[in-house]
């Protein structure tokens, strides 16, 4: 049986490659975005970590035990996960957003879909597809985090990693956690895990990409 | 019997392609196939799917098709190559097996050209955009190389520490020799369709709009000739043979070289392939134009200097950089 993340990369390779097609996104990470943009964008990746932990958790709880090697994986992304929100927090502070706006923004219907689909698969499908929203999530900070964070220090003059911390210390993060990921993908041999994580690995580019075009 | 129930021509064009159009020519034999790959024109995972798939009903249907002929249907673009993203992601990962996997997909491609004679099939491309790095090595491998005026190709991969490893050393040698081989894959270095005819990798270069006529000329010509020239040709084979185990131990070289590319090296990889989506956006600037900026002192003294080793021929990225 062929290991599952060149499957994996095979059967969401499209996906990727219309999120990183995007015009928006083409934009973004060429131009870095103008303040006002780069806001709104935070504020609705603030939702997306502030939910990543708990979505997480949910699915964790529901791993079987013939997955222990998925949960143990969870489990410690979970910790190195653990208050990066603050950081995201931190940034918007550096480009005028105070924390009780952080906190008060609704964020837009494409966030609440995507947070909502993780929940629900979390909670009620196989719980193995949160695989798939780290997947999407590292895919993105690890391959085209690093020029967007340079591209948004450029476009706007932030110093040093004000502004652009979360950003453009997850591009660094995940090059390590996407070979970890890797290692515990290549440990799923289950048909029903694998085609979950990939649908799921679908859903959160399609969504992550309409994020992007809707700030 | 294959797809259905079908066989011969309806189950060759009968297949639902997003990245290919086929197009059937009776009177020849002709099979054309035309690439619209979206969203850039390159090698993905994807389109070398749906070209295995036409390549391997030509092959259950011996006999059927006398000539395979190869163009792109987008403006200004052959093909960029390598998914260079999808490099970026698998090299970040760590995942060697699934880069060895891409390589090979490539090789078995090209090997298919490569052994086209032996199925009965001419193969002929028309080149009328930029061709980069892989793009450029899968049409090496065609019996008959059209190039359009404008057309202009390269190795570019020694500007992110990487080599063309697909089998640009193996038809590079055969058709040009050594000397223009080492020169093209380790200067990094774009060329003009002329330049590319000088040097024997291409067979036949036209003016702009006239590669349809080329084309047609190129396959009448061969046809009334066509088991000689397919005996000729693999003849040809056994005197500069290629082998399939060369091919699959570069690519195999390659995935090593590419595990070793560090975080700078990736990000030029990474300027290369926004470049190519900015180009598939509709942008005039594309990776040509990136391969241009990302000029290193190493890579490009020699053309600084002006001593190409081809007569009064100063030409490259510098030349380029001049507006035509």
């Amino acid at each position: 049986m062929q290991p599952f993340f060149p499957d994996l990369v095979i059967r969401t390779d499209e996906a990727r490659r219309a999120f990183e097609s995007s015009p928006v996104v083409l934009d973004a990470v060429a131009n870095g975005m103008p303040v006002q943009r780069y806001r709104k964008f935070l504020l609705e990746l603030y939702h997306l970590v502030w939910h990543f932990n708990p979505v997480t958790a949910a699915a964790v709880s529901r791993i079987a035990d013939s997955h222990r090697q998925i949960r143990y994986h969870l489990y410690e992304h979970m910790q190195e996960e653990s208050g990066h929100e603050q950081w995201v927090m931190n940034d918007l502070e550096a480009v005028g957003v105070t924390p009780q706006d952080t906190r008060a923004y609704p964020p837009c219907a494409d966030t609440l879909a995507l947070c909502g689909y993780n929940y629900w698969v979390a909670d009620r499908g196989n719980p193995c597809s949160v695989l798939g929203m780290i997947y999407a999530l590292e895919v993105i900070a690890s391959v085209y985090g690093g020029p967007f964070a340079s591209a948004v220090k450029e476009s706007l003059l932030l110093e040093g990693e004000r502004g652009v911390s979360f950003i453009g210390s997850h591009a660094t993060m995940d090059v390590v956690h996407m070979a970890g990921l890797r290692t515990v993908l290549n440990t799923l041999t289950d048909s029903a895990s694998r085609d979950a994580i990939v649908e799921s690995t679908l859903v959160n580019f399609h969504h992550i990409t309409r994020i992007f075009e809707s700030v | 019997m294959t797809q259905a129930g079908l066989s011969g021509i309806p189950a060759l064009l009968g297949r639902p392609y997003r990245y290919l159009r086929l197009e059937w020519s009776s009177e020849l034999a002709m099979l054309r196939l035309r690439t619209c790959v979206k969203p850039i024109q390159c090698y993905s995972l994807a389109a070398m799917t749906e070209l295995q798939q036409v390549l391997a009903d030509i092959s259950a249907n011996p006999g059927l098709v006398k000539h395979h002929v190869m163009t792109s249907d987008v403006a200004g673009v052959f093909n960029f190559g390598g998914d260079l993203s999808l490099f970026v992601l698998l090299i970040r990962a760590r995942d060697r097996e699934s880069l060895k996997m891409y390589g090979r997909r490539c090789i078995d491609l090209v090997w298919w050209m490569e052994t086209a004679a032996q199925r009965g099939v001419h193969t002929t491309v028309l080149v009328q955009g930029d061709t980069l790095g892989g793009g450029l090595e899968s049409v090496l491998p065609f019996h008959k190389v059209i190039f359009e005026r404008s057309a202009q190709a390269g190795f570019p991969e020694v500007l992110f520490n990487l080599f063309p490893g697909m089998g640009a050393w193996n038809f590079t040698i055969r058709k040009a020799g050594f000397a223009v081989a080492n020169e093209m894959v380790l200067s990094g270095r774009l060329y003009t369709a002329d330049q590319l005819y000088r040097r024997g990798l291409v067979d036949l270069v036209v003016e702009d709009g006239e590669g349809e006529a080329a084309i047609d000329h190129v396959v009448r010509s061969v046809h009334p000739r066509l088991r000689g020239t397919l005996a000729a040709l693999q003849a040809r084979r056994l005197a500069a043979p290629i082998t399939y185990e060369s091919l699959l131990a570069i690519v195999d070289q390659w995935t090593e070289a590419a595990m070793t590319l560090t975080d700078r090296d990736l990000r030029l990889m990474e300027r290369l392939a926004r470049a190519q989506v900015r180009k598939a956006g509709g942008a005039e600037e594309g990776a040509v134009e990136e391969i241009k900026r990302l000029e290193l002192d190493t890579a490009w003294g020699e053309e600084r200097s002006g001593n190409t080793g081809w007569g009064d021929e100063s030409t490259g990225i510098t030349e380029w950089a001049l507006p035509r």
